[in-house]
């Protein structure tokens, strides 16, 4: 799964043949409860890119992590239904009074890929070395103060302040994994891994990634013997792989063909709306985009319906808010029906001489937007604003928007599971990832409020009236969520698709 | 020539830093980076620094992926080198005998017909050939796997399959280039007055043919040979991609797209420093098939 808030980057480095850390050739699964066993097969996946490095602290690339996913553990993970969190590496927890003390109990009998015991020290090492070498997922950490090992078994987070998603915040995606006390001085984890995941990583080359199950699993044993990430960036191809056979997986679907393969029996082709979720945003500093007329005008003038057709070939549910409509924090709340008149006469009111001239950035790693920037100027044309496209690379589509050179842009936030974390960022006054220069007090203090609640239904009605306002001033002009889709060979079983993107291979069981 | 490679590089807009964070920003984090990256320093000093180190075959580390380049470009060469020599061989299958015979017999049909095959060989996009060709064979027929690549010393068998299909694609649009020189210098040899005094001097067909046609038509055929293959060697990014080709266009594609600058550096250096035996290696082979340059 792709780091909650990082947009990645498609992977870009290599990775060299490199056998993990070897040892730990111990018998006895009998006790496992998992699958069958670990067969000899292996199960073949078709992923659209390499990753760029195994180190789950340092990389933010969604293929990095779709290995990972496979080979480490966090101490709480999503549900597979509803992505909310449940234990896995620790069993049970407790939150202080005050909310400022987490008391995690640690699973018992859990084994590294090496043998070696995993207890609590290795739980303070791995999120200190966040914390103090100021790595990519250190702002998960921003509210705690100590994190500390009282026994074996026992992992302690203190708190500067309340954070009701503490949770998420260390079990979101396997960039939170917890690696053995020293692995970073003893092992290079750019390519090598030492997890308690189902899978260790055998070895990755230019062209495929290698896992072998690990035996000794402590949620049993996987139900194949490894798993083969190979790289077949064309979709078409990797459609065709799967189709002869050669491989057993892929989530590199060509979207046009989503529907001709829905009654198709040559393949299993799922689909369910992902938290990701796309929009639009106006620069608040170049006029006359401040005027909150001229966004609502905006708003009011595109068919999100007829984005996500041209962007996903219908495979994308429209959204006038963040997430879908089953996850929990979801605001159900669509002001703006297309209305062209509407939107006429709201720019009208702000004074604004047509035709207005309005750029839209965009970049070519999400081509998607391309296509969607057209449609977009071709709704806002009749209501006489001129989009202006602006096609760029990602590094200096990511320059342009970091010092604010735009008129708007238009992209996604990926794995968005709880509102502290991207409504915050996103929204408030000064947040780091504000890039729009949206301000609303009211909305400030709601999120205040929201970071701290520790009542779920109070925090959700909190994030609710925030999320209505968010969406009233156009602070980001949401657009749609877009379905993960993903394919298998028919009678491939105990597969489960996830809205989290997250892919875990270990219950899988082939054909 | 390092200079040039670096300031090349360089001049790339976007940040890689920056890059390496996705949208999500931090300052502090970003900070930490760019520290451990050393792209804060003078880009003097930064140049020193990697002109120095790659004297001695230190090309640096990838941003991204933490490998060393030198052996993030090992990794690759054999694939690409595997697909370059492929290509030029199809091409000059295709390239040779198609030339002369259409050299042989101007404006007749195979002539016309040589003419337009190249012609398609030329315009036709070397993705969309490439697409098609896995759903026939790999597709609908089945007979070979969509892409990949397996080493020759681990399975030759997979090799060669895996081979076929990219190497066609390449050959094909390579060859059709060299088809039109070899016709025109097959051509161009064949009206030069030593082949009319050799006719005339009552020399048997095939002889004229073989030494003084042949031989004189050899030049411009090494030379753009030589560039098909220097340009091949370099990656073939778009068949790369679309076979899953684990070449060198892929991994300085790559590296472009994330400004992972040392890569960039490193592929960079080696394509031109691959254009520059490949134009020696050119040069020589003109002097042994051409006796009168030597002097």
């Amino acid at each position: 799964m792709r780091s909650t808030r990082s947009l990645p980057v498609v992977v870009a480095g290599v990775l060299l043949v490199s056998a993990c850390g070897g040892g730990g050739e111990s018998v006895d699964t009998g006790a496992g409860g998992g699958g069958g066993g670990g067969g000899g097969d292996t199960l073949v996946a078709a992923v659209s890119a390499q990753p760029d490095q195994f180190d789950p602290h340092v990389t933010t690339a969604y293929p990095s992590f779709q290995v990972l996913e496979n080979v480490y553990d966090t101490l709480v993970v999503p549900n597979a239904e509803d992505l909310t969190m449940e234990p896995s590496l620790a069993e049970s927890w407790e939150t202080s009074g005050d909310g400022l003390t987490w008391t995690f109990t640690l699973r018992d009998g859990v084994t590294f890929h090496d043998g070696s015991e995993f207890d609590a020290a290795d739980v303070v090492y791995s999120y200190n070395r966040i914390i103090d070498e100021e790595l990519s997922n250190s702002f998960r950490f921003q509210n705690v103060a100590d994190v500390t090992a009282p026994d074996p078994r026992t992992v302690v987070i203190t708190l500067s302040q309340p954070t009701p998603n503490l949770l998420e915040r260390i079990g979101s995606f396997k960039g939170m994994a917890i690696l053995p006390e020293n692995a970073a001085d003893e092992l290079d984890l750019t390519t090598e891994a030492n997890g308690t995941g189902p899978f260790r990583l055998e070895s990755s080359d230019a062209s495929r990634t290698v896992l072998t199950a690990y035996e000794d699993h402590w949620g049993g044993a996987a139900g194949v013997g490894g798993v083969e990430f190979r790289y077949i960036t064309e979709p078409a191809a990797a459609l065709t792989a799967l189709q002869s056979g050669e491989v057993q997986w892929t989530d590199n679907v060509p979207p046009q063909q989503i529907e001709s393969l829905t009654g198709d029996d040559t393949v299993e082709l799922q689909t369910t709306p992902s938290v990701d979720y796309w929009y639009l945003s106006m620069n608040y500093a170049r006029p006359p985009f401040d005027d909150r007329d001229v966004r609502r005008a905006i708003s009011f003038a595109i068919d999100r319906e007829a984005v996500a057709e041209a962007a996903w070939f219908g495979a994308a549910q429209p959204n006038q808010t963040a997430i879908p409509e089953d996850s929990f924090f979801h605001t159900d709340y669509a002001p703006f029906q297309p209305d062209p008149d509407q939107a006429r006469q709201l720019l009208e009111q702000a004074g604004v001489q047509t035709p207005l001239t309005m750029g839209l950035m965009v970049t070519d790693e999400f081509p998607e937007t391309v296509t969607a920037a057209q449609v977009i100027a071709s709704q806002l044309e009749p209501i006489g604003i001129n989009v202006e496209i602006e096609t760029l690379d990602f590094a200096t589509w990511l320059d342009r928007q970091g010092q604010g050179d735009f008129d708007a842009f238009y992209l996604g936030w990926l794995g968005n599971l709880d509102p502290a974390a991207y409504y915050q960022e996103q929204h408030q006054t000064d947040g780091p990832n504000n890039y729009q220069g949206y301000s609303n007090p009211q909305v400030d203090q709601l999120l205040q409020q929201g970071a701290t609640e520790t009542d779920e239904t109070a925090r959700k009605q909190v994030y609710d009236q925030a999320a209505q306002l968010i969406v009233d001033d156009v602070s980001y002009l949401y657009l749609y969520n877009p379905d993960v889709v993903q394919a298998w060979a028919p009678g491939l079983s105990g597969y489960q698709i996830r809205a989290d993107k997250a892919i875990n291979f270990e219950t899988v069981e082939l054909p | 020539m390092s200079v040039i490679v670096f300031g090349l590089v360089q001049l790339v807009p976007g940040d890689p830093i920056r890059l390496a964070l996705g949208t999500r920003f931090d300052q502090e984090t970003y900070d930490a980076l760019l520290a451990r990256s050393g792209l804060g320093q003078p880009l003097v000093t930064q140049y020193f620094g990697w002109a120095g180190r790659a004297l001695t075959g230190d090309l640096g580390v990838s941003f991204r992926s933490g490998e060393t380049v030198t052996s993030l470009i090992a990794e690759r060469l054999p694939a690409t080198l595997t697909l370059a020599f492929a290509s030029i061989l199809v091409a000059l299958l295709i390239a040779v005998p198609l030339g002369t015979l259409s050299a042989l017999r101007p404006r007749s049909v195979v002539d016309r017909v040589a003419t337009v095959l190249s012609q398609i060989g030329i315009s036709v996009p070397e993705f969309w050939m490439a697409i098609v060709l896995i759903l026939v064979f790999a597709g609908t027929l089945g007979w070979l796997p969509s892409g990949g690549y397996v080493p020759l010393t681990e399975d030759p068998g997979g090799w060669a399959q895996r081979l076929l299909l990219p190497a066609v694609v390449t050959g094909v649009v390579s060859g059709s280039v060299i088809t039109r020189f070899v016709r025109s210098s097959v051509l161009e040899a064949l009206g030069a007055d030593h082949v009319r005094t050799a006719q005339a001097k009552g020399l048997p067909t095939r002889q004229i043919f073989a030494w003084h046609v042949l031989r004189n038509a050899l030049l411009p055929l090494v030379t753009v040979t030589g560039v098909q293959l220097a340009y091949l060697l370099s990656g073939v990014v778009v068949v790369e991609i679309v076979f899953a080709w684990p070449g060198l266009g892929q991994l300085a594609l790559q590296a472009v797209q994330s400004r992972d600058y040392p890569v960039l550096q490193g592929a960079i250096l080696l394509f031109a420093v691959v254009f520059l035996l490949i134009n020696l290696v050119v040069d020589l082979l003109y002097t042994a098939i051409d006796p009168r340059i030597r002097r």
